[in-house]
């Protein structure tokens, strides 16, 4: 199997969780949006050398990992490309930043925690996120920014990018499949064949891309997707909304850690 | 929406199209259809089948003559109406099918018609068990067997309701069992049907008139059991007999 092939399932497989009959993948997707952007909020708002209340945040994605019946493995394996960046962005900080902190008796620079802090923040959000598109379709998600009056035109963008995303994978799959039938003891594609591949690949994606768009016009699409007959909101959706708030605020304004403490010792 | 009931469908006179270049694709074509007539487009490869329906359509405006769908002229400012009345499935599913499921598919012509959430749904319904797709609503596209993707692009056009369909190819990839599920509900259909096709044996079960074109124009117009029959003539404009007459 290719690589294209292997990364087209993998699409197709996150779409599988999509659409599943969880208890995550029930609620609202608006709901789902807003916990989200309300958890990385809180993520994001906690001071650099706040590492352990930061490392607490966890709670949130141990949760929801178990929730929506989803693999934490697989999570870090869908993100592995986006994951090693948001951990490079703090990798300077202990060069820079020497403040001396001392942490259960030891003394350790500010650069370091900062650094632990910068990359638990940047993990969790990824994972967060991939929580959100996991339990959640592109339809969906989209349907939630248009609640939150996102341009139509941004949002019509996304969705037609999701579709020509697919178009664009399924051809260079067809493309390489021929390729390599015709060409079996080569290692991948020979340099002079990359120019004439690529503009193939191009010109029937967009042939194919013009066709769809074609269907989506003679079925009445005026350049924005409706989105009627979506649910509206159930009580066990307003609860989940409250009992996350409820519980970012306490991870975050409270010692909650601390308290917790007090009262075993 | 639509409020027509008319008899007449398509109204042609002396219809002309041509691409960039100079050599016409249509040259004064004639056809003239009414409600509840299934009329089989037949001609060899690059005759300018595909072409006709799509002007039908009005994906391309730039034709001469005259081109009236449901009396209305094909006209940019008709262009929205006419396609509420005239519904096109494409010779390939996987590009008619854009949505997740099945059913999100099935729905999305019905919801940019701006209609209520249960008249979607009873519509949704409608198109699927016309062709025996319903327990299959949820069902993700890709999954779907080349048989079913086909089902569905149907379905997808029922859910509109149209007075009009129009089939580029509709039996090309389809197995024994497919073709002749397709065939029993293409008969069941009452709309008027314009079948574009290769497949005379297909042709000759759904379509009691049938319209052979060549280079551009129209050769023949009549019924189905008679140019089926006619070797010179389907020999001399690129055809065969259909199967079942052949040794």
């Amino acid at each position: 199997m290719s690589k294209i092939e292997k990364n087209l399932r993998e699409v197709k497989k996150l779409n599988e969780l999509q659409m599943r009959d969880g208890i995550l993948n029930g609620l609202h997707p608006v709901v789902k949006l807003v916990t989200t952007i309300l958890y990385i909020l809180a993520l994001v708002s906690f001071p650099k050398y706040q590492v352990v209340p930061c490392f607490v945040m966890c709670i949130y994605l141990i949760l929801l990992f178990n929730l929506g019946d989803l693999s934490i493995w697989d999570g870090i394996r869908r993100m592995k490309l986006i994951l090693p960046l948001v951990c490079v962005v703090g990798i300077f900080n202990p060069f820079f930043d020497h403040t001396e902190i001392t942490r259960v008796g030891i003394v350790i620079t500010g650069g370091m925690v900062s650094m632990i802090t910068l990359m638990l923040k940047g993990i969790y959000a990824v994972l967060a996120s991939y929580i959100l598109i996991a339990t959640t379709s592109i339809e969906d998600i989209c349907y939630a920014l248009r609640w939150f009056h996102m341009p139509k035109i941004l949002v019509t963008v996304i969705l037609l990018i999701d579709r020509y995303f697919y178009i664009l994978g399924e051809e260079a799959g067809r493309i390489m499949a021929a390729y390599k039938l015709r060409a079996p003891k080569q290692n991948g594609i020979h340099y002079k064949a990359w120019g004439p591949l690529v503009g193939q690949w191009l010109l029937r994606s967009m042939d194919r891309a013009e066709v769809v768009y074609e269907s989506m016009s003679l079925r009445g699409f005026r350049g924005e997707f409706t989105y009627a007959g979506r649910k509206s909101f159930r009580w066990v959706d307003i609860a989940y909304l409250v009992f996350w708030c409820a519980v970012f605020y306490l991870l975050r304004y409270t010692a909650v850690l601390e308290m917790l403490g007090q009262m075993f010792i | 929406m639509k409020t027509e009931t008319l008899k007449e469908c398509i109204n042609i006179e002396h219809l002309g199209f041509s691409y960039d270049t100079e050599e016409p694709v249509l040259r004064d074509v004639n056809l003239y259809a009414v409600k509840g007539e299934s009329i089989g487009l037949i001609g060899a490869n690059g005759i300018g089948k595909s072409t006709l329906l799509k002007l039908l359509v009005g994906l391309d405006l730039n034709y001469s003559g005259k081109l009236e769908i449901v009396t209305h002229p094909m006209v940019k400012e008709n262009v929205n109406h006419i396609r509420e009345h005239i519904g096109y499935v494409f010779q390939d599913s996987d590009s008619q099918l854009f949505m997740t499921t099945v059913e999100e598919d099935v729905a999305f012509g019905p919801l940019n018609y701006g209609l209520d959430k249960e008249e979607v749904e009873k519509r949704v319904k409608y198109a699927l068990s016309k062709v025996h797709l319903l327990e299959l609503r949820k069902k993700q596209i890709y999954k779907m067997s080349g048989g079913e993707k086909k089902l569905a692009s149907i379905a997808t056009i029922l859910a509109m309701h149209p007075d009009i369909i129009l089939m580029d190819e509709p039996s090309v990839a389809l197995d024994p069992k497919n073709r002749r599920v397709l065939i029993n509900i293409l008969n069941e259909m009452p709309q008027m049907k314009l079948i574009a096709s290769h497949d005379l044996d297909f042709i000759m079960d759904t379509c009691e008139r049938t319209v052979l074109m060549d280079d551009g124009t129209i050769i023949f117009d009549g019924p189905t059991e008679k140019i089926m029959h006619d070797r010179e003539m389907l020999e001399r404009h690129g055809l065969e007999l259909p199967l079942r007459f052949q040794r």
